[in-house]
């Protein structure tokens, strides 16, 4: 039993995933080529796809994390989202691209760019692997977008369910089962 | 008056056939400026994501005419679940009873088609599920969700939330 039995489907291989997040390296080193901007990265479902970009980005540029609590587990204590770890350094002055695994309802985009904002950077963009615009209540411009997919439940290359499939290599649709509803051919 | 239907239209603070339709007067009938009454679980549960993202939102603010018969009384109309003023959109959930969703959709159909300048969001049982599937909130799910797609409740009133800084409507 690994991982992969788990998934129901490959929505994106890792070589598709590659070359796409060169082509947004390239992208991102041709628009802000002498601007050294701050990557902001928001923990923990990006790291993959921001250690892939940055690589692919060949320019001087910074990262920086931030991690926010996220709707569920934490509604108990809170009503109201919070910053689990703040950014490290100030971006005030500064171009910003925010990097972001997925955006579904674009919720948690829709606050940090407000926080984001606040401290005075010089431009803030948006650069997302995945644009899910089913469910999408906020609308977002995004900037960079990896790809486009449908309103399916995906894991993989960061992105988890439960903390689990972070690490698969590519992009899956997770079988039903797994969260509790029904397979299709079972 | 006239028409009849420019007195009921006046009242409501209806605008025909285009124009958003403020409901001040409507909605603080239906909601209590502090504590609205959900007509179901999920949109109180919607209510508390929206808090939580800080999201302001108005309960049933506003009403928007569909349908005319002849003498130009208003007949039907539709009054999404939730407007969202820093968004700009109108959300509306369908988790009630499936019969009820073509009936819905017929709704959006007409209001798409006569504001087309208003945005509508529609949250199908199966987007909802989803929401729930991704925040964790598998209990939701199974004590009240899965309940409820059969069996509506009665008007709920969502927990206090302490520090809530949210706009809750009633204009």
């Amino acid at each position: 039993m690994t991982i992969h039995d788990d998934v129901s489907e490959v929505l994106l291989t890792g070589e598709q995933l590659q070359a796409r997040v060169a082509e947004l390296g390239r992208e991102l080193a041709a628009d802000y080529a002498d601007r050294q901007p701050v990557l902001v990265s928001v923990l923990k479902g990006s790291i993959v796809f921001l250690a892939d970009l940055v690589r692919a980005t060949e320019i001087p540029l910074s990262v920086d994390l931030m991690e926010l609590s996220s709707y569920g587990s934490n509604t108990e204590t809170s009503g109201q989202v919070r910053i689990l770890k703040d950014l490290s350094g100030s971006i005030k002055d500064r171009d910003v691209v925010v990097v972001e695994d997925i955006i579904d309802t674009g919720l948690t985009l829709n606050y940090l760019l407000r926080y984001l904002h606040d401290r005075g950077p010089t431009s803030v963009r948006i650069c997302c692997l995945l644009d899910k615009p089913a469910r999408r209540l906020a609308e977002i411009e995004i900037d960079y977008r990896g790809f486009t997919i449908p309103d399916r439940f995906v894991v993989g290359y960061g992105l988890d369910f439960d903390e689990r499939y972070r690490n698969l290599p590519y992009i899956g649709v997770l079988r039903p089962s797994v969260y509790g509803g029904a397979d299709p051919e079972a | 008056m006239d028409n009849p239907s420019q007195g009921i239209l006046a009242i409501d603070g209806a605008e025909r056939p285009s124009g958003r339709n403020d409901q001040g007067l409507v909605a603080a009938t239906l909601t209590d400026a502090t504590k609205p009454r959900f007509a179901h679980a999920s949109e109180a549960e919607l209510a508390r994501i929206l808090d939580f993202y800080q999201v302001e939102w108005r309960y049933e603010a506003d009403v928007f005419p569909i349908t005319w018969n002849a003498s130009g009384l208003v007949t039907e109309s539709f009054a999404p679940d939730f407007y969202l003023p820093q968004i700009d959109l109108y959300v509306e959930l369908t988790t009630l009873k499936q019969s009820l969703v073509r009936k819905k959709n017929r709704k959006l159909r007409w209001m798409r088609l006569l504001y087309p300048e208003v945005r509508v969001k529609l949250l199908y049982a199966r987007d909802f599920k989803a929401l729930m599937i991704k925040y964790g909130r598998h209990d939701f799910m199974a004590q009240v969700f899965d309940a409820n797609l059969h069996n509506s409740p009665g008007p709920m009133t969502p927990e206090p939330r302490p520090a809530a800084r949210v706009t809750v409507t009633a204009a």
